[in-house]
């Protein structure tokens, strides 16, 4: 039998030479390299890309600086805004003490899950998990499910261990149990507001930051956090209003 | 035939993230008291409740990302656990280096933009603040980044997905290692 196909060998020199190569490319530009490394060497274009950023010969720093920085910036400004409006509403604020307590824990706790989701979503990226039509991807829905569940439950949780510090604090009379519904359906709806706000911001700004070659894991975190803490305020101060 | 992959809601994503929300619940519950303990003086400081979102934010998006970035790393196979090489060398050095880049200059941005607001808004003049919030940032990096790193490589030697576990855990520490620079800037100037 003869047997006629040409046969790739890999060698470790030239696929350190090609990688070499690879990181000089400029960043913005789709350099036929990737696909002759990803095709000879059989590397996967995730990874081939990862290295170009964050290989042995980059300037690290300087590449996450100038992905990073402005965006961060942005973040802060964005949640110093939200202080404004935390500053607005602090003598109604006041005045329900497991709010005040409920208020960092819950900030955290939505910028939490929204630094999870872009986490995990920046990896399905890179590991080409997600398709076109990524609302049909079973582990996108997965994610989604998960990260709703758990923050009903953790928002139920919170409000109840708020509401039992202020019962042996400060405000044991303000406690009645219509005031007690009304913190716990505050938490809640506030968090599955949030959460489901920030599955969709991460998904369309996900897809389209990888479409552009950057790293997602830099623009998406900063962008769920912010949207998160400035979100928090302005939805929690609406619901107040709606409920008292 | 290609393996079929199932996917569970109620799997070991689930249960590594709901007990890092109830550490973060508790840091949250923390770094609340804190503040709550210790706001005479941290609200002496003027327009501090608008500094403060924005410096607490801060915080969470520079470890967080890092933590975020080596995790990729790691599972894509190009960062090793354990042993030392240069690309795994570069990335770390290059990422705590750019960790503090970002703190000192997101510090005095924020020192500024607080204290311009304040002269020009509240005509308070408050340029002790710039250099207050620039320290506590440092102290604050200096604080975090080296648990940040620790834990990453440890959740991921344990067989851990980091990225279910380090967002939650380090915004709450960068809420109380935050809380803790601005107080002991306070007692250092």
């Amino acid at each position: 039998m003869n047997f006629n196909f040409k046969l790739k060998v890999f060698k470790r020199h030239k696929a350190r030479h090609h990688l070499k190569k690879l990181q000089k490319v400029l960043r913005h530009k789709h350099h036929p390299l990737i696909h002759h490394i990803h095709h000879v060497h059989r590397i996967s274009k995730k990874t081939l890309f990862y290295v170009k950023e964050y290989g042995a010969h980059t300037n690290v720093p300087k590449t996450i600086l100038k992905e990073g920085l402005k965006i961060i910036i942005l973040a802060s400004i964005v949640s110093s805004i939200g202080g404004l409006a935390l500053e607005q509403i602090k003598a109604l604020f006041l005045t329900m003490l497991p709010l005040v307590i409920l208020l960092p824990a819950l900030n955290d706790m939505v910028g939490d899950y929204g630094s999870i989701i872009a986490s995990r979503f920046s990896t399905m990226l890179y590991k080409g998990e997600v398709q076109k039509q990524w609302w049909k991807e079973p582990q996108v829905k997965v994610l989604f499910w998960q990260i709703l569940i758990i923050a009903g439950i953790t928002a139920v949780l919170s409000a109840g261990i708020a509401l039992f510090i202020s019962e042996h604090t400060r405000a044991p009379l303000l406690v009645t149990p219509l005031f007690s519904l009304k913190i716990m359906l505050i938490t809640l709806l506030d968090v599955i507001i949030l959460v489901s706000l920030l599955f969709f911001v991460t998904v369309f700004a996900g897809i389209y930051i990888f479409k552009k070659k950057e790293d997602p894991n830099n623009f998406l975190i900063p962008i769920t956090t912010s949207i998160a803490d400035f979100g928090n305020m302005v939805v929690l101060a609406l619901l107040v209003l709606l409920f008292f | 035939m290609a393996k079929e992959v199932t996917y569970k809601i109620f799997d070991e994503n689930f249960k590594e993230i709901f007990w890092s929300q109830l550490v973060s619940i508790f840091g949250g519950l923390i770094a609340g008291s804190a503040l709550a303990l210790y706001t005479d003086q941290l609200l002496l400081i003027p327009s501090m409740l608008i500094l403060l979102p924005g410096f607490l934010e801060m915080r969470a998006n520079i470890s967080a990302p890092m933590a975020s970035r080596l995790s990729s790393g790691l599972f894509l196979g190009i960062i090793k656990p354990t042993g030392t090489n240069q690309i795994k060398k570069n990335i770390i050095h290059g990422n705590v280096i750019a960790s503090f880049l970002l703190s000192f200059i997101l510090s005095l941005l924020l020192g500024i933009i607080v204290f311009l607001m304040n002269y020009f808004v509240f005509q308070v003049y408050t340029p002790k603040l710039i250099l207050i919030i620039v320290i506590a940032g440092i102290i604050a990096n200096a604080l975090e980044i080296p648990v940040a790193l620790f834990a990453t490589f440890y959740l991921f030697k344990k067989g851990h997905d980091p990225n279910n576990i380090m967002g939650p855990f380090l915004t709450s520490l960068g809420d109380i290692t935050s809380i803790a620079a601005i107080l002991l800037t306070l007692v250092i100037l």
